[in-house]
Parts: C-alpha cells; structure tokens; sequence
C-alpha cells in the first residue's frame, strides 16, 4: 500500500536541499511580509518573491493551487464579507444593510490575495521538506527554548514516531474494517446513532493494537538504549551551508523591502 | 569465557485480577544457563516456557525476582550497568513493525549509536558498515515500511550491529516471515556468528535449531534439555513430549531404527540420511507406485473463471495480481493453499467473498456471480466466511461469547438461534464454557485465535477460508487449531480452504492443494501429485517437506523409490521394503 503523509513533492531542487530551519524561518518571514504590505506594489512584490520561489523548488503550479482547495470556502466567504459589509464612500449598488462600494472591492481583493499568498507560500514548506526533516527542523529551532522547559526533543521524538506508525495504522484499519465486514458488520447504512455504534467493532480494536504496538515499540527503543536527549548524537547534524546563507539574506533583503514600501511610500 | 550466565533466575509477572488482587505467575523458576562468548544458541520450549522472559533479562529489560544474572560479567540488577549490557548484548524482537522507529532505512540503523552519543562521522561508518553485513546496502534511502518481511528483520538486526555488541538476542525472530525471509535471516545469523558474535535465538522452528551450535529446551520456566542439536533431538520421545517437532528425517530415522534397521541416532538433514541409507545398503529397487488415490472431486461449489485482478491499475504503481485464474472447489473438499509472499494468494481469498473484485473474469458460489448482485453481498459474506491473518487483531467485546456472537446478530437471529450457534462454534474450536463470560484479551494467543475463528464459524458459513491460521504460534497451539480445522472440516462438512507456508502442514491434511506462484496457478492436485514436483516447488521458492525432498534426493542418487511420498510412515514404510525386500 502506497500512501503519502503530508504533501511532500520529491523532487531534487535548491528549496527541497535547503536546511529546513531555514524554510521554516522563511515561511514566518514571508508570512509576515504579506500582512505588512499594504498597497498592491508590496502584494506584486510578495506575488513576484512566491513565483521566484516556486520556480526554483520546480514543484509544478498545479500542485501548489490544488493546495487552495480546501479553503475554497474560506477565500469565497471573505470575499463575499468585504464585498457586502465594507462601508465606502463611493457606493455602487446598496440593498439594506448590504453595499457594494469601489472600497470594498478593493479590499475583497487585497484580502483575498493576502489569503492565497500565505496559503501557497506555506504549501512551497510542505511539498519541499518531508515530514521528517520538518520536525528535526523543528526540533532544533526549539533547542533554545529547553531552558525554560520546552520539551524539544520529547517533541520532535513523538511527532516522527506518529509519522511513522500513520501509514501502519491505516493499513491495519483496512485489514479489521476487511475482518469485521466478513463478519456481516456494516458501516455504511443507517442513521447517525447506529453508524457511530458500527464503529465500535472497528476502534477497539484498533486502539488495542496501538496501544500493543506502542508498547512493544517503548520496549524495542529501550533495548537500543534510548533513554531521551541525554548525551545523544545525530548521524545527520543540521548544518548551515552557503546556499541556506544565500536564502536567508535573500529573504531578509525581501521583507526589508516590503517594509521600506510600506514605511516610506505607505503601499 | 562466559557472556551470560544465570544464577537461580527466578522472575514472576505481577497482575491483577477481578478482585484487584495481586497474581503471580512464575515465568522463570530458578533457572540455571552459562552461554560463552561465540556460541550459537537456539532456545526452544512452548509458549509460556520462560524463554522469552529469559531473553528480556540479557538486555536487563527485566530484572531478577530473585537470583542473578550476569551479561559479559556485569549483574543486570546493578543500574548503572544497564546502557553497558544493553550496548553488548543487542535484542531483536519478532514484529518487524512495531520496532523500527525511523522512517528511512539508514535513519533507523543510526538509531542506537545516536542514543549512545557516538559522533556522526562514526555513526555514518557504522551504518555503512551494517548495511554491508546484512546485505541491504541498496536499501540504505529506502522507507523500511516498503520492505518485504526478511529484509525488514535483517535492517532491525544491522540497526543492533551498530551499536557494536557482543551478542545478538533473537526474540523468534522469524515467525512471523515467510520460508524466503526466514532464511535471509537465518544465513545473516550464521555469518555473523562467524565473525564472532553470540547468537541467541530464540524460535520455533527445528530447521532452525538444527543449525546452531547448542540447543537450550526450556518447559515452566526451567532448563529441561541442554546440548548440541544431535544430541537433543535424537531423544525423539522426550521432545515431542515437550510438545516440540522433531525433523522429519529424525522422526523417519528413528521409525526405521525401531523396525531393526540399524541407523544411527542423530540424523538431523536430509543428506545426512541419504548418505546412512545409502552406506544400509537402499537397494536399486523398482518399487512401484502405489495405485492412484483415486480422488474424485466433488460437485463444484465454488469456482473463478478467468478471475485477473490488478492492483493500481493505469497507475505507475500497477501490478498484477492475479491473472486468468480458473478453479473450481468441490463441495466439502479440504483445500489447502500455499504460494510465496505476494503470490496472489491473499487476493486470491479476497475475491471469494467480494471484499475485492475482480477486474476480469467472475467468481461463481453455486453457480451464482457473486459481484452481480450487490443486494446480494451480505448473503454472500455469509456463505463464504473469511478468516484474516492474526484473526485475534479483531476482538473487541467484553466477553467471548458477544464477541463471537456479533456476526451472527448482523445477521439478525434471534436470541435463542444466536445462543445455539455461538455455543456450537466455541465447541468446535474446542473453547469450554467457563470461558463464555472471561474477556477475550486475557486469554493465550492460541485461544484468542480459535475464538476468533469460532467468530467467523458462528455465521454457518458453506466455505471457511482461513489465511495463515497457525503464523506466530508454536508447535502445539499450530497443531491444536489444525486439528479444530480438520475436525469441524469432517464433522460440519464444510468446504474449507486453508492458507499457510507450512507444506508439512497442509499436505497432513488437505484433500487438494492449490500452488499459487506470480499470481497464475502452478499446481492443483492431490498432495500425492503436487509433491512428486518437489524440484519444481523449490523453484519458485516454497519448502517443500523434507521428506519429500529426501525421496527426491535418493531418486537422483537411483534408488528407483515412488516420487509422490511425503509423510512419515509412508516413507518408512516404503523404505524398510527397499532396504530389506521384505514386504511390510
């Protein structure tokens, strides 16, 4: 069985390489970037720099917009709200407390295009970086936070194992829904109450066995003496490299000039 | 020198019970074992004989209850040897799945030496160097999740490797594999062992036993039979008593030797006995086949025609699984079906109750297409019972009896009807009533099993296909549901159809078997005629029983014997007539 967590595009290109601390940085940097432009020059810039990006990790556009789908209804509804409610002066059509003015389409736009651009540029981080390098990115980010009790580690540990066991709890979802529909079960008739029950045969399972596996697993990483982040190593450290460097000036040379539209001609 | 060495080991498992009182259970009683630095050992008893508690003290995973145990000289109840012994006597466990912890293959192997603070340009030497022990470089990018079952065991024992111990730890290693990943394992340990390393495996399988150095039988928790292979199993009553196998070949040897035939005590492979048959003088004899069995099959009940199935098709990821399969299955027969992993066999059973369907071709029960009618699919779930692997992976009531008694409610019997049949299937697996009302998960791996198949038998179904029915589960818990198979087989008359990897199994008592190989049919006949192909059925990677490829082995060498024999005391018998001319 072939299923695939997260969105990760594999694909060899100079985002995908980049350390992922970096890319996370990044996408808070871009993020925020986007709320700070205002007028539509600092949107085309942010429009330019996501393009720019996007070229570079060679993931396809298509993927990137099929990333939009999910929040159809948002984009749609925040339209409609600033289009209808946005009080201006210059009126166009008014019905109630309904009205269209040349303000409000304008900032329907800018909302909406401020809603796309965070959107896109966070999928740019989850089709470039697996699951697994995002948390150890994660991981180290949240290194210097451990002073005042943050448990990076623990963290990153409980997420890269979740990761790991998706795909075999999934699996072994479809063998018991297989074993019980053999037995006559049905999940797909009757009413709310009864499919809620039908679950029944279907989740204790399930959790029996997590709950199985979560125990053998603690004692597999017991036995290769894992005892948390006590005086441990990593065969691959996090290192800088000229090219995460490079990106990071390159977005700080970015936001920089996002913030100098804003500041000095106010767009 | 020594490695491990057990003083009076004594350990109890604390639960509680109902009452919330405290139960013991002694799993280790007093044990005494010294294993020296090198030695190949395989640890051999039933379930519940301790030898897995045993096995968890060398990693100081549990400690003594009482007496000691010591791991390279240092005592496993000293704390702060503990990250020392588990460095130096490493532990692989039998679920390939529940112990890897990454999800690339190279990640997973850096595991242990990370926990041990190694520097990363020793640990990529040592990955490196892993990967080469155990043959799985090409793997070293890969997800462990898409490897087959041997492969993923061999990435778990270079990820032991790693860390650089003494001794390697096997909790059964290989039940769970098929005979191909069973035997990738097995050679990895013997190369191993080689370059020095302890090996201590524990496991069900004689063939395995066979090949070490010292065998350890262990029964409630104490050492009971200790010595080199031949000298353990040339006691044939002794183990068998200890509800172990014996090798075919022994177990022949030791039959022949009990009509007079003067063999040695301790044949443990096939050319060993080949060898002493010849030196008792087999002679060039014509013996001639015994008449055909004469089987006819009965009445069809259920058939394919031309059934293909592929999976992800117009994908990248398409496969065939099954192609132009054709069969037909007499009413009341006792089938057994054997094929490698990914042989098409599990899609094959799938189609039978239409939990998958086909792509081309139809499967017919009673003559009726039974994708036609999808109005008609309970019924057909009903008539055809399915029996997945690990059944016992899906109880889920609070007691045996509603557990088994949930699929005959989907069926809506009545009460008394429910009460009938969910009484008649726990019998048939032979579960007595004081269990009716125990919870299923406090119950042995081998009863969670047959009250599992009692689940699906409690449907009346007119075919049973079991899938694996015995994986896991040691010699006596196999034979227990085998015979629960045969028996309900001949007292219900119902047709079933058997899946495993143990030819020695099926062809006991199987009327037909179906050899599946790259998802066509490689064979359908009578174990008689489907085992005179031994040549054939080592070809596409299936173990065919040993006797069978010791008759064959004699054949090669003249002997002139009957190709189609395959159990015990037909060989002896034919044998004891062509080493004396004697009739019987």
């Amino acid at each position: 069985m072939n299923i695939t967590i997260g969105q990760y595009y594999p694909t060899n290109s100079l985002i995908h390489k980049l350390d992922p601390r970096i890319k996370i940085m990044g996408t808070f940097l871009y993020i925020a970037a986007v709320f700070i432009a205002k007028g539509f020059a600092g949107y085309l810039l942010c429009t330019l720099f996501l393009a720019f990006v996007v070229k570079l990790s060679k993931v396809p556009v298509k993927m990137l917009l099929g990333g939009l789908k999910p929040i159809l209804v948002i984009i749609v509804f925040t339209m409609a709200l600033n289009i209808f409610f946005t009080g201006g002066k210059d009126v166009l059509w008014q019905y109630g407390i309904l009205k269209i003015s040349v303000q409000g389409i304008l900032l329907a736009v800018k909302m909406t295009v401020r809603l796309i651009l965070i959107v896109m540029g966070s999928s740019v981080l989850t089709l470039s970086t697996t699951p697994i390098q995002l948390t150890v990115g994660m991981e180290y980010l949240l290194k210097p936070y451990k002073k005042i009790g943050v448990p990076a580690h623990e963290i990153a540990m409980m997420t890269s194992i979740a990761l790991r066991f998706i795909p075999t709890l999934i699996e072994e979802l479809d063998k018991i829904r297989k074993a019980q529909t053999a037995r006559g079960a049905d999940f797909d008739t009757g009413g709310l109450i009864e499919r809620a029950k039908s679950l029944i045969p279907l989740l204790v399972p399930l959790f029996v066995s997590a709950f199985r596996r979560a125990d053998e697993l603690a004692m597999a990483m017991e036995a290769r003496c894992y005892r948390g982040d006590v005086n441990r190593t990593r065969m691959n450290e996090l290192v800088m490299q000229k090219n995460d460097y490079l990106a990071l000036f390159a977005l700080l040379v970015f936001v920089f000039a996002v913030l100098i539209l804003r500041l000095v001609w106010g767009i | 020198m020594d490695f491990v060495k057990s003083d009076n080991l004594v350990y109890d498992y604390k639960t509680y019970n109902e009452q919330s009182e405290i139960v013991t259970n002694r799993a280790v009683d007093g044990l005494d074992i010294v294993i020296p630095k090198g030695q190949f050992i395989a640890v051999l008893g039933h379930n519940g004989s301790g030898k897995s508690t045993f096995a968890k003290h060398i990693n100081a995973l549990l400690l003594p209850t009482d007496g000691k145990i010591t791991v390279n000289g240092l005592d496993t109840s000293d704390e702060k040897n503990i990250w020392d012994i588990r460095q130096s006597a490493g532990m692989v466990f039998q679920n390939p799945d529940n112990q890897i912890i990454a999800t690339i293959v190279e990640e997973e192997i850096a595991f242990g030496p990370e926990n041990l603070g190694v520097p990363s340009d020793e640990i990529k030497k040592r990955v490196e160097d892993s990967l080469l022990n155990v043959n799985m470089a090409e793997y070293r990018n890969s997800s462990p999740m898409a490897l087959s079952g041997g492969q993923k065991q061999r990435i778990a024992i270079a990820g032991v490797l790693a860390m650089h111990p003494d001794c390697i730890v096997l909790d059964e290693p290989t039940a769970m594999l098929d005979p191909i990943g069973r035997r990738q394992v097995i050679n990895t340990l013997l190369e191993l062992n080689k370059q020095g390393i302890t090996i201590i495996l524990i496991t069900h399988y004689m063939e395995e036993a066979c090949l070490a150095d010292r065998v350890a039988v262990f029964d409630k928790g104490k050492l009971v039979l200790d010595g080199t292979p031949k000298e353990i199993f040339r006691q044939v009553e002794r183990v068998k008593e200890l509800h172990l196998d014996v090798p075919q070949v022994t177990e022949l040897a030791h039959l022949l030797r009990e009509k007079g035939i003067p063999l040695p005590d301790d044949i443990l492979t096939i050319e060993e006995m080949t060898a002493e048959l010849e030196k008792a003088g087999i002679k060039k004899t014509d013996i001639k086949p015994e008449k055909e069995d004469g089987y006819t099959i009965p009445e069809t009940l259920i058939e394919t025609e031309n059934l293909t199935h592929i999976y992800g098709k117009d994908t990248v990821f398409e496969s065939v699984a099954l192609k132009n399969v054709s069969i037909k299955i007499g009413k009341g027969e006792l089938i057994g079906l054997i094929g490698h992993t990914g042989s098409g066999k599990s899609t094959l059973i799938q189609h039978l109750n239409a939990l998958a369907k086909p792509d081309e071709g139809r499967v017919l029960l009673g003559g009726f297409d039974i994708n036609s009618d999808k109005t008609k699919l309970k019924e057909v779930r009903q008539r055809v019972g399915l029996v997945f692997q690990y059944p016992e992976h899906q109880l889920f009531e609070t007691t045996v009896f509603k557990d088994v008694a949930f699929g005959p409610k989907n069926l809506g019997l009545d009460d008394d009807e429910i009460k009938k049949r969910v009484k008649a299937s726990l019998e048939a697996v032979g579960m007595s009533e004081e269990y009716y009302e125990k919870s299923p998960f406090e119950l042995s791996g081998g009863q969670k099993r047959r009250v599992a198949i009692a689940g699906v038998l409690a449907m009346k179904p007119e075919v049973l296909v079991l899938d694996e029915p015995t994986a896991g589960l040691d010699p006596y818990s196999r034979d227990e549901i085998l015979g629960n198979v045969k028996k309900f087989h001949d007292d219900l008359g119902i047709t079933v159809i058997l899946v495993s990897h143990s030819m020695e199994d099926i062809s006991q008592i199987a009327d037909r078997i179906l050899v599946m190989n790259k998802g066509s049919v490689e064979f359908f006949n009578t174990p008689r005629k489907v085992f005179s192909h031994v040549k054939r059925l080592t070809e596409i990677g299936l173990n065919a029983p040993q006797i069978s490829l010791l008759m064959d082995m004699l054949n090669d060498k003249g002997a002139g014997l009957p190709r189609d024999i395959f159990d015990t005391n037909t060989a002896c018998e034919v044998l004891y007539r062509s080493l004396t001319g004697v009739e019987k």
